[in-house]
């Protein structure tokens, strides 16, 4: 019996000498396993008297039972052991670049558009569009300059023919707009739009967005307020303060530019006026019943004051190296 | 409208110094764009004598000149102008002097010492004159700053004027302005007495008298138009921006400045007969002043004589009739053309004149006779002369009706409270004739404003001089609106969105292009070319935007770039029916490596399915692409037409090598373009809850021809409708070793799933059975 007890340390000993998990299971064997001691002393069991059998019984147990513990222990040292070892070689240099995918950018031009058209959809007004090959009569006529105006020459324009044009404003849309649309109206237009001038500040195709907002006690402090507003949320600034000034344009009166403050100066940053009654009844709305207003903004100026950019030019050339430093 | 501001000041009654005179124009409608300081020439520039004149020791252009300064020593100057010579009076910047762009200093030239420099009109910004130097009047003192000799103390303004203030082409205007917002007093000028000496034995005949409502004569006899013009007239015109001529065309452009009255003088002798105003007739010519001879197209407003057409009315006269410096006998022309009647006819025959400019936008016709009278007194004060008694023929003019002004309705239009007594002020301060009426006023526009024709443009003058800023900003009040969504049309800015996270680089591009790309690149002959394009590689919109992207790419690919991905979305030109029709596409270009240059990641260069993929992707697999006849641009054999709902809306593939050669690139361009509406439409899904249950996965290899296309195979099995088949796809495709030659191998991974149990394995048998006999079936696949 005491040589079954001897077991106990002889089992811990050769354990602790194993070092690789499949060695482990060759020592486990030795005491463990068909052959071994342990096994042979349950056999042995039954040539004892029967009041012995339980004792002997338990005790071959409790060593059995000791032995397996040891080993479970010894097994879990190796595996934290052979963890250890793994974790002391798997070592990265993590300041080497990652993996990249493609990734591009999208145009100055159109984040600026998608930050205006928010900000105005904030407050009602629904987007839409027109043609950029615009008839004379939507260009001009309909907006109050009828041929040979003066005014006509204030736009230099591309023509294609007699009848049609190259839009030089978006205004046009305000026409098409209320031609299929009853009043009240609020809707913004952005949009290519086209001149004969170029140079660094001057492009022949430049983008503009019109807004025009109908209904019956649309008032100039209206205007005022939606373009100052506007211009506050865009330029992320509540104390930006703009300033309108007495201007002539056909399709609006009284009409005025607008000044916003910048670097302790004034900047023009679009026209606006409150519709012209000719306008609102040549497009068939009743002008006795309903009054509003409409603007148009430059695009590309706004973008320039926001991104800090003093050239017109890079807008419109591609290159890549300006183009992937805009971030949507 | 530009002019000398202290000449502006004789029309009012203080010193302009007083007020911010910019920020009034400004704030008052008369956009000041620039103004140029004359003052601020340095006190160092003097009037210089030169008394002496050497050759250069050692250049043959150059000369020695001694120049007296007015102090005890001359100084000696080096100057290589050719009209450098003894006794004539000259601007001498001296030593220390700042010019423009450089301080005068001491120095050596050549070897010669010079101490100052002899300036050209340019050279003190008096001009544009670079030729030689300025000669001053024969009178200038010795030694005195430019400054005071040339009256530099003023500053030249640059107004914009819009095209409804024509009354604000003229110095009277844009006084009588400043007095309306301000608490200075405009000053009337004097009506001068003229001692008219002779009669007038011509006869004036008006034919078209509602173009020409008003036309005035009067002949003067016996003038010298060889007298010195006065120094402060000259500085005057040039600070007006007009260029002195001889005394009787600048006292004439003198008077049109002053009060906005453009007029003409015709030398009396070169006339015949009578005078005509009528209209011209087709094919008649003239010859004008700028020595253009125009053809009449038939309806232009002319002066004639009984002979001749004598000037294109209002805009310019005709070289024949006109004054030289040996003219005597003047016939001096003053009227009234209406703005209809000479709209857009300058326009039409090229010119663009400061007459035609005024009288298109209308001048104040109540001025016409004065400003006659005014010329005729200068004309005889400077250059002698007797004048005839005036002759005229007057019609009618055009009506300034009374308006009625509603307090009401300033307030609606303005959403400002404005009480009838702040009216009342600003249409005082405007020298308008009115009168308190019920609610309102009534209003009779001046005859110098013919820009205000409805109530509307009285609020608007209310508001001008009462000022913008007294508005305060008001939110509307307003039924508010919810904006819905379109869950049908993907937004556009959405698929921008996608574009750029699959690696492209948005570019905005112009919408014209070179006729030469738009009809071999493009392949479209029904071009739609510019009446005036802004240059000749820009003359056409364009029907594909391929040829704009190629050049952006060029231009990236010549500043090093080796991976380039571009896209845009915007509109594209055709003809139509009725006219012109749009269409937004979205295209794009790819060149250069697959993926950015990294380690770990072998280099791959763009090939037809990196960009399949991205369309795929973009598209959320919704584009089919066929082979089809592929435009000229792309390669025949690596492009397809690409197709939704099986209805074409687009083009990918490879840039036809014939291109490539042709633009000069290394290296295979991919481009593509579709409609943007299709791709905008969305398809409303059905959704699943997907099973529990692992799908079980086989794959197959087979071997078919290798014009195959694996799409149609995978559409045939998916038309089979196979019970549980849920998916085969293509994993790869293998040409080569162990394959016959014109045969190629593809690997099929196909899944397979029930909704409620797990498949047997003899049902998973008959699948792949089922879906191979499919393959042999259709199209003599071979299992490997």
């Amino acid at each position: 019996m005491e040589e079954l007890k001897k077991l106990i340390q002889k089992a811990k000993d050769d354990f602790s000498k194993v070092s690789e998990l499949s060695d482990l299971d060759h020592v486990k064997s030795k005491y463990l396993g068909k052959q071994g001691p342990l096994t042979d002393a349950m056999r042995g069991l039954s040539s004892l008297p029967s009041e012995e059998k339980p004792i002997v019984g338990s005790l071959i147990n409790d060593i059995k039972k000791s032995i397996e513990k040891a080993l479970g222990d010894r097994k879990s040292e190796i595996q934290a052991q052979l963890m250890n070892d793994q974790l002391k070689n798997e070592n990265i240099d993590v300041t080497l670049d990652g993996k990249k995918q493609n990734k591009g950018t999208l145009h100055p031009i159109s984040i600026t558009i998608n930050k205006i058209e928010s900000i105005f959809n904030s407050i009602g007004f629904s987007s839409t569009d027109g043609p950029e090959i615009e008839d004379d009569y939507h260009n001009f006529t309909a907006l109050n300059i009828p041929e040979s105006h003066p005014a006509r020459a204030m736009h230099d324009t591309f023509y294609l023919n007699k009848e049609y044009v190259l839009r030089t404003h978006t205004s046009s849309v305000q026409i098409r707009y209320m031609e299929n649309n009853p009043p009240p109206l609020r809707i913004i237009s952005p949009g290519r739009v086209y001149r004969v001038d170029s140079d660094a500040t001057h492009s022949p195709m430049f983008h503009q967005i019109e807004g025009l907002w109908i209904d019956k006690k649309i008032s100039f402090a209206n205007l005022k307020w939606v373009t100052q507003s506007f211009l506050q949320k865009f330029f992320e600034n509540d104390n930006l303060k703009i300033r309108f000034r007495p201007s002539f344009f056909p399709f609006t009166e009284p009409s005025a530019e607008i000044d916003m403050e910048w670097n302790g100066g004034w900047l023009e940053i679009g026209g606006c006026g409150m519709v012209h009654p000719n306008v609102l009844s040549q497009a068939g709305v009743d002008h006795d019943l309903f009054q509003g207003f409409a603007f148009g903004l430059g695009v590309e100026r706004l973008a320039m004051l926001k991104y800090g950019i003093n050239d017109l030019r890079p807008f419109f050339n591609h290159d890549i190296r300006f183009l992937n430093q805009f971030k949507v | 409208m530009q002019f000398s501001k202290k000449w502006l000041n004789e029309f009012v009654d203080k010193d302009l110094n007083e007020i911010k005179l910019s920020d009034m124009l400004t704030q008052g409608g008369l956009e000041v764009e620039e103004i140029e300081d004359l003052s601020l020439i340095s006190d160092l520039v003097v009037v210089g004598e030169i008394i002496e004149i050497q050759k250069h020791p050692n250049a043959d252009r150059l000369n020695v000149c001694q120049v007296n300064v007015g102090q005890k020593e001359s100084l000696q100057i080096v100057c290589g102008a050719p009209n450098a010579r003894v006794g004539i009076k000259v601007a001498c910047a001296r030593v220390g002097a700042k010019l423009d762009k450089f301080e005068i200093k001491k120095a050596k030239l050549r070897g010669v010492d010079s101490s100052g420099m002899l300036c050209s009109a340019k050279e003190i910004n008096i001009s544009n004159e670079s030729e030689g130097i300025l000669e001053l009047n024969k009178n200038s003192k010795v030694g005195e700053t430019i400054k005071n000799c040339l009256s530099l103390d003023d500053q030249i303004y640059h107004l914009s004027i819009t095209p409804n203030r024509p009354d604000c082409l003229s110095m009277r205007g844009i006084a009588k302005e400043i007095a309306a917002m301000s608490n200075f007093n405009y000053i009337k000028n004097k009506k001068k007495e003229i001692n008219e000496i002779n009669t007038l034995d011509i006869k004036i005949n008006v034919k078209n008298n509602i173009s020409c409502p008003l036309y005035c004569l009067r002949k003067i006899q016996k003038v010298d138009n060889k007298k010195e013009v006065p120094g402060w007239l000259k500085e005057r015109l040039e600070r007006g921006g007009i260029e002195p001529i001889n005394p009787v065309v600048d006292i004439v452009n003198y008077m049109m400045l002053e009060h906005g009255q453009p007029m003409h003088a015709f030398d009396f002798d070169k006339i015949n007969g009578d005078i005509q105003v009528r209209n011209a007739n087709k094919g008649e010519k003239l010859l004008l002043l700028n020595n253009q001879e125009i053809t009449f197209f038939g309806d232009e407003l002319v002066i004639a004589d009984d002979n001749n057409i004598l000037a294109l009315a209002g805009i310019m006269g005709g070289l024949e009739s006109s004054i030289t410096a040996d003219t005597t006998n003047l016939l001096l022309e003053s009227a009234f053309f209406s703005p209809l009647s000479l709209a857009g006819v300058a326009r039409k025959h090229s010119l663009n004149t400061e007459s035609s400019h005024r009288f298109e936008r209308g001048v104040d016709f109540q001025q016409t006779i004065n400003t006659l009278n005014e010329t005729t007194s200068n004309i005889i004060d400077l250059c002698g002369g007797d004048p005839s008694k005036l002759i005229e023929e007057t019609n009618k003019f055009p009506e300034r009706n009374k308006i009625t002004l509603r307090t009401e309705k300033v307030r609606q239009i303005l959403g400002l409270h404005i009480d009838n007594n702040e009216i009342n002020k600003t249409l005082t301060a405007l020298k308008f004739n009115f009168e308190e009426c019920e609610g309102g006023f009534n209003v009779t526009p001046p005859s110098y404003r013919f820009d205000i024709n409805i109530e509307e443009d009285l609020v608007e003058e209310v508001i001008r001089i009462y000022g913008f800023d007294k508005i305060e900003a008001l939110p509307p009040l307003t039924n508010t609106v919810m904006l819905g969504s379109d869950s049908s049309n993907r937004s556009i800015y959405d698929i921008k969105i996608t574009m750029s996270s699959l690696g492209y680089n948005e570019i905005v591009s112009y919408s014209f292009i070179e006729e030469g790309v738009e009809k071999e690149f493009h392949e479209n002959n029904k071009l739609i070319k510019l009446d005036n394009p802004i240059a000749s590689q820009m003359n056409v919109m364009r029907s594909k935007l391929w040829g704009s992207h190629v050049e952006a790419l060029l231009y990236n690919i010549n500043r090093g770039q080796t991976q380039i991905r571009l896209f845009e979305i915007a509109s594209t030109y055709m003809k139509s029916n009725s006219g012109y029709a749009e269409k937004q596409v979205l295209s794009g270009v790819l060149y250069g490596s697959s993926q950015p240059e990294q380690w770990g990641i072998k280099a791959k260069k763009i090939d037809f399915y990196d960009v399949k993929g991205d369309l795929e992707t973009l598209s959320e697999g919704e584009l089919k692409f066929k082979k089809k006849d592929a435009p000229g641009s792309l390669h025949p054999g690596k492009s397809a037409c690409i197709l939704k709902n099986d209805k074409p809306v687009g083009w990918v593939g490879q840039l036809h090598p014939k291109w490539k050669q042709k633009f000069g690139i290394q290296e295979d361009v991919f481009l593509f373009e579709i409609d943007l509406e299709p791709l905008r439409k969305k398809v409303i899904n059905e959704f699943n809850i997907p099973s529990k249950l692992l799908p079980i996965r086989k794959d197959i290899s087979v071997v078919v021809d290798k014009n195959i296309s694996v799409d149609d195979m995978v559409q045939a099995v998916k038309k089979a409708n196979i019970n549980h088949l849920k998916e085969i796809t293509a994993f790869d495709v293998y040409e080569g070793e162990n394959i016959e030659k014109d045969k190629k191998s593809i690997a099929f991974l196909i899944l397979m799933q029930d909704t409620y149990k797990t498949l047997e394995e003899e049902q998973v048998n008959n699948i792949v059975m089922n879906a191979l006999k499919v393959l042999q079936q259709q199209f003599k696949a071979n299992l490997r």
